[in-house]
Formats: C-alpha cells, structure tokens, sequence
C-alpha cells in the first residue's frame, strides 16, 4: 500500500466504508483538516457526483436478471479430504495433536503426583546413572538393612517393605541430596532394582500423610513405585514400566 | 468497459460460463475478484478489434467547484461512453473507482499496477472529465458557488 498521502488521497474512497486502511483514513483526516481543504471538498463532491451518475447507468435487463439469480454460478465448496491435505492445515493439526498430547501428559501426571513425587523422580535420576561401585558392598536380606540404617546412621523408620524385605543385596549407601536431604539407597540382586528411603514430603498444610497403597513415577524409561510409612518414603525403582514392577508389589497381597 | 453493450453481455456471459466450468471440473473461482478480473480480460480483449483511444489526447484542467452541478446535468449513458472511450488501464481504473464497490487493495490488485500509477490514472481522468464537461456542459451560475458546501 501507497504511503505518500497525496497518493492515497487521489485514491480516497468516495464513500466512508469500514475497513479502511490507517494510512488513508490519516490522510483524509489530514486533508479535510489543513491547507488543502477545499480541494479535497471539491475532489470528494466531484466524486460523488460520479459516482451517482455511474449507479445510475441502466444495466442490460438479461444481465440484471442473472445478477438477481444468486444461484446463477453453482458454489462448489472445498471437499474436506482437499481441506485436510493443504501442507499449512496439515501442520496445524500436527500441532495441535503435540500441544494436546503434551497437555493431556501433564494433566494424567498430575493427577497421578502425591506430595513426595517431585523426589522419587529426582531419585529415578540418580538411580539411572548409579554404578555399582558407588555402593558399599553388602550380601544380605533387604529387610535386615533397617538396622543397619538406625545404628549406623541414625536414621528412624527407615524400612524395606515386606513385599521386598527378602530381596538379596549386592550393595548400599547413605547419601545427603540437596533437596531430598537423607537418602538410603540398595542396589539388589533381582533385575537390577534399587530401592530408595527418603523423608516423606509434608502436604500444603504441613501434614505428613502417609500412604499404603502403591503410586508410580516415571521418567526417562525407569519407573518408581513409591508408599509411605512412619513418615518415610520407600521407592522400589527398575528400567521398564509400572507392569515390570506390579508382580512384586502383588506378591504381598496373595 | 467496451462501449458495446452486446461485447460487454458476450464477455459477461463467457466469464460466467467458465466460473460453471471451473465449478463443474471441482475448481471452483478461488475469490469474487476471479469474476471481475476474468470479465476484463474478456472485455480488454474483445475491445481490441474495435478502435483504440489514445493515451494523452485529452486536455486537462483542475476541478471546478461547480463541477457536481455539471455532472447533475449529464445522462449516465454521457458518463458511460466517455469512461469507455478512455485508454486502457484508465478505462478500467475509472470504472472500478467509480463503481465504489472496491477497497484500493483490490482495485490494484485486479488492475495488476502500483498505487502512484492507480493515482495517476483517476487523477488525470477527473482533469480530463473535467475539461469535457466544461466543454459540454458549460455553468455560467458559478459566482454563486460557494465551494465549502459541495
């Protein structure tokens, strides 16, 4: 579009119509309102004038009669499939599906998130990149570790569950973790699986709330399975799924 | 456009058999510009054969507050063959301008110029009218005018 206003002004609309670009309706205002005033009120009454003789000039009776049909030139609108194939709605569909895919995982986490996920994951973290000679060795009943975890480290309630307390262990350690503070960690024969005691994180009225039950995190292919007891978390963690898992945590209810 | 009612019916009709065509083969016309910009190509090419004004044989004088009382006295038919015994691109410049339907967007784009030549041509063409009306229409009551009410 034109941006010199004497352009535009020759080119002024005859009628006031919405829409009208910004530039234009600048220069009109500016016409109408300095040196050239009169000339711009002579050019728009010249204009008008033109154009009511133009709209009164007869239009042929066969002519007039088609434009009156609107049904004159059948519409064809645009099939779906041909809709649907344009490269650019293509790409806003493929858009939308991650947005709504990415929505909908947020959503299911965090319906599923109880007050101490954000640790089990940070755990997962650690468990992902642990070695096994980061662990003090140590062959024993997972169970018999509480022990060891009061005496040694002083360390309250920090206990396998049944459902894991006879797994064999090939190592452990005590570490402190800056947002999870004391960490217990046992690295056991059985798949590889390392379990992870930690303090229970408090809710937002400053409750501990513990849970029997079992909830699962996951995060980069490895998956917790997280309860709460005496103010502990216990988390069993394995590469894989929540159904890798679910045979262990059902081995107590039989 | 032409200056020949049956010329303009003959291309008004072509354009709308090929809008059915197009509809009929499932390539309906993208936008109502299709209609306007097929029309004068059908007008511009059928006007060929007949003879062609020439650019720049009009004189030209500046509007003339009267000028609204002028044309008041003209026959729209007066006003149609003068706009189609212009040359093109003024023809169809004056034509669309005038019809008062279009915004400048689409007036440049079915007319395929620039703004400053769009200017041009309706600025010359308001002189040149101008001129034929004081030609053929003369006023003799314009002491009486008062140009800030037009």
């Amino acid at each position: 579009m034109p941006n010199k206003p004497e352009t535009l002004l020759h080119c002024a609309p005859i009628t006031e119509k919405t829409g009208i670009d910004r530039a234009m309706r600048v220069a009109i205002q500016r016409a109408r309102h300095g040196k050239k005033a009169t000339a711009f009120a002579n050019q728009q009454a010249f204009d008008m004038a033109v154009a009511k003789l133009v709209h009164a000039i007869p239009v042929d009776a066969q002519v007039a009669e088609w434009f009156a049909n609107e049904k004159l030139i059948p519409v064809v609108r645009q099939r779906w499939k041909k809709i649907l194939l344009n490269p650019a709605v293509l790409a806003i569909l493929l858009a939308l599906v991650v947005i709504g895919g990415v929505f909908a995982y947020r959503v299911r986490e965090h319906l599923r998130d109880f007050p101490g996920a954000d640790k089990a994951r940070r755990l997962l973290t650690v468990a992902t990149s642990t070695r096994s000679v980061l662990l003090d060795p140590l062959k024993t009943d997972a169970g018999a570790l509480s022990d060891l975890f009061f005496m040694k480290y002083r360390l309250e309630h920090y206990d396998v569950p049944a459902e894991f307390a006879d797994f064999k262990t090939l190592g452990t350690r005590v570490f402190d973790d800056e947002e999870v503070h004391r960490v217990a960690q046992i690295w056991v024969v059985e798949k590889r699986i390392q379990f992870f005691l930690f303090p229970a994180e408090p809710d937002k009225e400053g409750k501990i709330n513990d849970f029997s039950d079992w909830r699962f995190v996951e995060l980069e292919g490895w998956t917790g399975a997280v309860t709460q007891r005496n103010g502990v978390c216990f988390m069993a963690a394995m590469r894989g799924s929540e159904d890798g898992l679910k045979p262990y945590l059902e081995k107590k209810k039989q | 456009m032409t200056g020949d009612a049956a010329k303009a019916q003959e291309a008004f009709q072509n354009t709308v058999r090929e809008a059915a065509l197009r509809s009929a083969r499932d390539e309906p016309p993208p936008d109502r510009l299709w209609f306007f910009r097929d029309a004068r190509w059908r007008c511009l090419a059928a006007s060929e054969q007949g003879i062609q004004a020439e650019p720049g044989m009009l004189e030209e004088v500046e509007i003339a507050p009267f000028a609204p009382r002028q044309i008041e006295q003209l026959e729209p038919q007066q006003l149609a063959v003068w706009i189609s015994a212009a040359p093109e691109p003024q023809r169809t410049a004056l034509a669309l301008f005038y019809l008062d339907e279009f915004s400048l967007r689409e007036m440049l784009s079915l007319l395929e110029i620039k703004a400053p030549e769009f200017a041009d041509l309706i600025a010359s063409g308001r002189r040149q009218f101008q001129s034929w009306l004081d030609a053929t229409t003369p006023y003799y009551d314009g002491e009486d005018f008062d140009a800030q009410q037009a």
